[in-house]
């Protein structure tokens, strides 16, 4: 049960009902509040009454049956604008279909970011179509649907948005000309999805497979983005309809182009390796597994592979990757749906087949199982977003969704029997429901294909086991045995098993009529082959052929696979048990990237500011040390300078100095080194005759000194001297700076020296400064301004250097 | 020295003499009590120059024999630079005051940094670079310790002021070595040394050394180690302005001295200048993922973000250094809008960091948590945030130049970095129970955050015609 979330204000609204009368619920009228003054206006408040069930009769430990709604609520009127919404933008859609089957393709669009070679184009063809009016005919009814199974949840209004916003993010995928639009369609349903699985955001499971979806398919949707922007680069164009012919198949980047693309499609369609994401996403509330798990948003990836198949397709890595991930994730999918017991987890897996089953036809770039996997997608959507439906009416109405507890529920819910069982036929492929014809056009389809039986026999197996999966989960919980699950079973209102019994009745017309729909594909086909295609007839009665018999033999292995279900199923358990699950791997990947970052930081990241320099000096040796070994011509380098006593004696000073700053201990001592060292230069620049300098750098040495040591005495101690870094790992850092320092300036030395400044100045000096030294001639005439410039900072020094001592003294002397 | 010239920095002379101004005003009347004043003074001035800045457009002038160059690359940085700083200033103002942090000095000392930081992307000589760069970084040592009885201030103080030494350094031998091979300190006059494919070993190496102190100054890796720790340990308005107006300007400065003084030899720096790209972005992408801090997190995330931009550098070309300059602006309002945010994060009156405290944020103030989800779905560069259009052009840019392992690098960077964004939303809208922050303030930064997130979304249909002033900007430095 919810926790109770509800403030004050609404609790006085709670009535305390018992008995036969309808309970006024809050919930109605606080969606309609107006924005609090703290603006959550979203935030749960609503009451949930589980006292008494007026319209059922329950008692109060017979409730919840669904988690996500008060049974007794009534949908919130604010939820028909979506479905209004999806019914517009259907008959909208709709208007265009003779246009469309006439051959035409509809465009329109205008400029977004035009810096950036980003338009807003839009192409409607016959996928496009077909795509559109899928999501938003069963968008309609899923938001119809949805509104009732949501009613009464405090977010409901949040759940209608973000659901219409998909609507929308999916409308843009399929009929973006763009690219860059299409990838931020793309992207917009990966956000959307995520908020819709994490809806009930209570949950931890929810809130991790959000983020599973959201990662697996991100990461997919960048690999996209790339895809995208090599595309851009190779046919010059970023619009999907200006590609020239064979420009992508004949250039260099034809293969990271197809590799990226798929990456990105197999994992929105959730293909192996990727399909682990998929089941997990059934924590979300079931409208949205049957609309974004099922009917849409997981097309989409087959919508790209359809798309660019014209571009991209007919490669031997094209046909080879999509037919063995395809028809790979189609049987092993359909195994594993066999043995699962929750109705939406094993309806989850059959869509991994539907999914592997079209991908299995868009390897091959031959017009009849390009028919196939359009009419199968068809097929698919209008059964699948049914028995999704179906299962959440059981769910609503039994309170479980395990179809173990679950038999004979066809007397009490006679809507929802109806819906299922068409549905049931049409997944088995039964005549005369349109899943027979998409089933015989795939048999067709994939004989005429390069590996047919490769092909075929990936397609048998798996409609096999569908047709199992069917009867196991669609028929056998609704028309055998006797009535039996954990609460009486009830009939849900008729907004919500209207939508199950529309799909359902769809999939028959579409049968009994397939012209309908060929009328839809044969623009599909053009638009994903070429001009010259022509789809294959759709028909409900193909003749005595190879597809009919096949048909037969799906029947009777399915009938097979029904009679020996029980043990198939230990089976298959005993033997995913030994395989690696991929979800277990999934949650390791993420520990190891964690535990990745976490040491990099602790490696990089210390604090300590030694390593960084350790890091630093590092970087230097290997960066300037490696090309300066690779280039330089050391012969000219390694020269001894004339060796003169006196500057022997002074380098050995300057190396005494900088040992003992090493070795000790002593901030005074370390201090004295340095001095030593700078001593030593000085007394090198006296060597080279410039007294001028040398007494500079004396008299700045000095200082120095008198002032750290002045410093060091007021500081503390500090006790603990244990390098940060071994001496081990620090020598040679320290060797190697040294080196690259010592060879960058032999190298900087051993080219001759650049005097145009000197000569200036020594041929200016006195004609222009009137004066002899030439170094007082720069300092006091030529770069007057600079000096008066240090003198004046001298001087600011200098006055807040009293400032400070002047303000030192008076604390002192003061009793604070 | 000409009226011209004056004309030419007169923003910058303005602005420094403001801040002189200011302090004697200040030190004269009524010390701190003055301080709210001065600071939104100084915002408004900051305005106001960027205003002029931004009208006074005309030609290109280069002023004092070369020392200074005011075209529309600078124009560009310039204003970028000011407004970003009169932003922080305005979102800081309330925070510093509750926590009696606020002297006088702030706002003086942030003006000063920022006539540094205007000389920087003007500079057209080794002298006035490293003029501006002290500049700054002597101003932002100052403001990083600003907490003085804070240990983690005056530690991030002092780590960044010995970190700073050592980079200006490197960059003062490279600076030698360049002048000591060219002969001149000019970049123009570099520029004609070093032409075609002519390059003495010893520039190179000047050239190498002046990358390293650059890459210091923009925390790219392997030089960043400063960020986190001064990040964390600065107050938080501090480390708002870190994040944005300097990395503009070293930024300006990176691009303004590859492209004038080493443009004609881009070969010899582009790759490198590439490598330290892609290390950044993924250094910065994988050590994020562990950071619950979130000021550590946004000083990783400005190392992801400083690699982006120099992935636009690296191309090389007019459209990189336009990519770059578009980024650059993005990156930084979306670091206004996000510390905007952080400033007001606080329980029980006291200031938190830890991203786990923002737990079901959404029921405090669904306004700005729906703001703060724009913000990092921007930052991670999720379309159709402003973020991803800064990705996009600095991708496009990339791939043109014909970077396009660089470009595949930085897609899949950006994955990973998405992976910490998403976790602060994450905690906002599903986390767990958990104590809840302090039910927001009306105040200048929670307006920020709101604007900030509104932005993402907003700027998104032209980009308020940013794109176009980047390409002319570009054009001026790119010749």
């Amino acid at each position: 049960m919810r926790a109770l979330r509800e403030t004050p204000r609404h609790s006085a609204t709670a009535p305390a009902t018992s008995g036969g009368d309808k309970v006024a619920h809050p919930v109605q009228t606080h969606i309609f509040n107006k924005i609090s003054p703290t603006g959550h206006f979203l935030a749960p408040c609503g009451i949930y009454l589980w006292q008494s069930d007026p319209i059922y009769g329950r008692t109060p430990h017979e409730s919840p049956l669904n988690p996500m709604a008060t049974p007794d609520a009534k949908p919130a009127p604010s939820g028909l604008i979506p479905v209004a919404l999806a019914i517009l933008l259907f008959v909208w859609f709709a208007q265009f279909a003779p246009r469309i089957a006439s051959g035409e393709v509809i465009r329109a669009g205008f400029d977004w970011a035009p810096s950036l070679g980003v338009s807003l184009t839009f192409t409607l063809d016959g996928l496009s179509l077909i795509m559109a009016l899928l999501i938003t005919g069963i968008g309609a009814l899923i938001h119809l649907y949805a509104r009732d199974y949501m009613a009464g949840h405090p977010q409901f209004n949040r759940f209608a948005l973000y659901l219409t916003a998909f609507m929308l993010a999916m409308l843009g995928v399929v009929t973006a000309d763009n690219l860059m639009a299409l990838f931020v369609f793309w992207e917009l349903t990966t956000v959307t999805s995520y908020l819709l699985i994490g809806f009930d955001h209570d949950s931890a499971n929810s809130r991790r497979s959000a983020l599973q979806g959201m990662l697996v398919t991100g990461a997919g949707g960048l690999c996209l983005l790339a895809a995208f922007i090599l595309i851009g680069e190779v046919a010059g164009t970023y619009a999907i309809s200006q590609i020239p012919d064979g420009a992508l198949k004949n250039s260099l980047f034809y293969t990271p182009i197809t590799i990226l693309v798929l990456l990105g499609a197999f994992t929105k369609s959730a293909q192996f390796p990727f399909h682990f994401w998929l089941p997990n996403a059934m924590a979300a509330p079931t409208p949205v597994s049957a609309y974004l798990h099922s009917a849409t948003m997981v097309k989409a990836g087959v919508y790209l592979m359809a798309r660019l198949h014209g571009d991209l397709g007919g490669s031997g890595l094209w046909i080879w990757t999509l037919t063995l991930a395809g028809g790979f994730t189609a049987v092993f999918a359909s195994v594993l749906a066999l043995r699962q017991t929750d109705l939406k987890t094993a309806l989850a897996y059959t869509t991994l087949m539907a999914l592997g089953t079209i991908t299995l036809l868009l390897a091959a770039p031959v017009p009849y199982a390009l028919t196939g996997a359009i009419a199968f997608l068809v097929v698919h959507s209008l059964y699948k977003a049914a028995l999704f439906l179906v299962a959440g009416l059981v769910d609503h109405g039994t309170g479980t969704r395990d179809v173990t507890l679950l038999s004979g529920l066809g007397r009490k819910m006679p809507f929802t029997a109806l819906g299922a069982t068409l549905a049931a036929l049409s997944m088995a492929g039964l005549p005369p429901m349109i899943g027979w014809i998409g089933k015989e056009v795939i048999y067709a389809g994939g004989l005429k294909t390069p590996m047919p039986l490769l092909v075929i026999g990936a397609a048998l197996a798996a409609n096999a086991l569908m047709v199992a999966v069917a009867y196991l989960f669609a028929i056998r919980p609704f028309w055998v045995g006797k009535t039996r699950a954990p609460h009486a079973p009830h009939e849900g209102r008729w907004t919500m098993w209207i939508a199950p019994v529309v799909m359902g009745l769809t999939g028959l017309g579409l049968g009994i009529y397939p012209h309908a729909l060929q009328q839809l594909v044969d623009p599909a086909v053009v638009a994903i082959y070429g001009g010259e295609a022509k789809a294959a007839g759709l028909h409900i009665w193909a003749g005595l052929g190879m597809p009919f018999y096949l048909s037969l033999a799906t029947f009777t292995l399915g009938a097979l696979i029904i009679l020996a279900a029980k043990p198939l199923s230990g089976l298959i358990a005993a033997l995913s048990r030994r395989l690696p699950v991929f979800d277990a791997g999934w949650d390791s990947f993420l520990r190891g990237l964690k535990a990745f970052a976490a040491w990099q930081t602790g490696v990089i990241q210390p604090g300590k500011i030694s390593l960084y320099f350790a890091a630093t000096f590092s970087v230097m040796v290997v960066a300037i040390g490696l090309p300066l070994v690779l280039m330089l011509d050391f012969g000219p380098l390694i020269r001894l300078p004339d060796l003169n006593p006196v500057l022997m004696l002074i380098s050995i000073l300057i190396v005494a100095g900088t040992g003992l700053v090493l070795r000790t201990r002593e901030r005074i001592t370390a201090i004295a080194g340095l001095g030593t060292v700078g001593i030593g230069i000085s007394l090198i620049f006296i060597l080279f005759s410039a007294p001028d300098v040398a007494i500079t750098q004396l008299l700045v040495e000095t200082l120095v000194v008198v002032l750290f040591a002045v410093a060091a005495l007021r500081l503390p101690q500090v006790r603990d001297m244990t390098p940060a870094l071994p001496r081990v790992v620090a020598l040679p850092i320290a060797l190697g700076m040294g080196a690259v320092v010592s060879l960058v300036t032999l190298a900087v030395t051993a080219t001759p020296f650049d005097a145009h400044l000197t000569d200036w100045f020594a041929a200016h000096a006195y004609p222009d400064g009137h004066g002899l030294n030439i170094v007082n001639v720069i300092l006091v005439d030529f770069r007057a301004l600079d000096t008066m410039g240090e003198i004046t900072v001298v001087m600011v020094a200098a006055a807040s250097a009293y400032a400070l001592l002047k303000g030192l003294r008076r604390t002192k002397g003061s009793p604070e | 020295m000409t009226s011209a010239d004056f004309s030419a920095v007169l923003p910058e002379v303005l602005l420094a003499l403001y801040a002189m101004a200011g302090l004697l005003f200040a030190v004269y009347t009524s010390k701190d009590k003055a301080a709210p004043l001065l600071t939104w003074v100084t915002a408004g001035v900051f305005v106001v120059l960027a205003g002029i800045i931004a009208l006074s457009g005309g030609a290109d002038t280069v002023a004092f024999n070369g020392l200074f160059i005011e075209d529309a690359f600078a124009r560009f940085a310039k204003v970028t630079i000011l407004l970003s700083g009169a932003g922080v200033l305005a979102i800081s103002v309330a925070y510093l005051e509750k926590r009696d942090l606020l002297r006088f000095e702030y706002p003086v000392i942030v003006a000063l940094a920022t006539v540094g930081m205007m000389i920087m992307v003007s500079a057209g000589n080794l002298m006035t670079l490293y003029m501006g760069l002290e500049l700054m970084s002597l101003s932002l040592y100052i403001i990083a310790s600003f907490r003085r009885d804070s240990v983690k201030s005056t530690e991030a103080g002092l780590k960044y002021f010995v970190l700073g030494a050592l980079s200006s350094g490197l960059l003062l031998y490279g600076c030698s070595l360049t002048y000591g091979f060219a002969g001149t300190t000019d970049f123009a006059g570099i520029a004609s040394v070093a032409t075609e494919g002519e390059i003495s070993t010893g520039l190179l190496f000047g050239l190498v050394f002046v990358i390293t102190g650059l890459a210091f100054k923009v925390s790219a890796v392997p030089f960043h180690m400063w960020t986190p720790d001064v990040y964390e340990g600065a107050p938080t308005p501090v480390t708002a302005f870190f994040a944005t107006a300097p990395k503009v300007a070293a930024m300006g400065l990176f691009a303004r001295v590859m492209f004038d003084a080493f443009g004609n030899v881009t070969d010899q720096w582009t790759q490198v200048v590439g490598v330290i790209a892609v290390a950044s972005m993924f250094l910065g992408a994988f050590a994020a993922i562990g950071q619950y801090n979130i000021k550590r997190l946004m000083a990783y995330s400005s190392i992801v973000h400083m690699g982006f931009a120099l992935l636009g550098l690296a191309a090389g070309t007019e459209a990189g250094v336009s990519a770059m300059l578009i980024y650059m602006a993005i990156y930084v309002t979306m670091n206004i809008g996000t510390f905007a945010f952080i400033l007001t994060m606080e329980r029980d009156g006291q200031p938190i960091v830890d991203i786990r405290a923002l737990n079901l944020y959404w029921r405090n103030d669904l306004g700005r948590a729906l703001a703060v989800m724009a913000l990092m779905l921007s930052l991670a560069g999720v379309p159709p945030f402003l973020g991803f259009f800064g990705k996009f052009a600095v991708l496009e840019a990339s791939v043109n130049a014909g970077h396009i392992w660089l470009a595949t690098l930085g897609v899949i960077a950006s994955v990973v970095g998405a992976y910490y964004y998403l976790r602060i939303v994450y905690y906002m809208f599903f986390g767990a129970e958990t104590e809840a922050l302090d039910k927001p303030q009306r105040s200048v930064a929670a307006l920020a955050t709101l604007i900030g997130g509104a932005l993402m979304l907003i700027a998104v249909i032209n980009l308020f015609g940013v794109g176009d002033m980047a390409a002319t900007a570009a054009e001026s430095l790119v010749r």
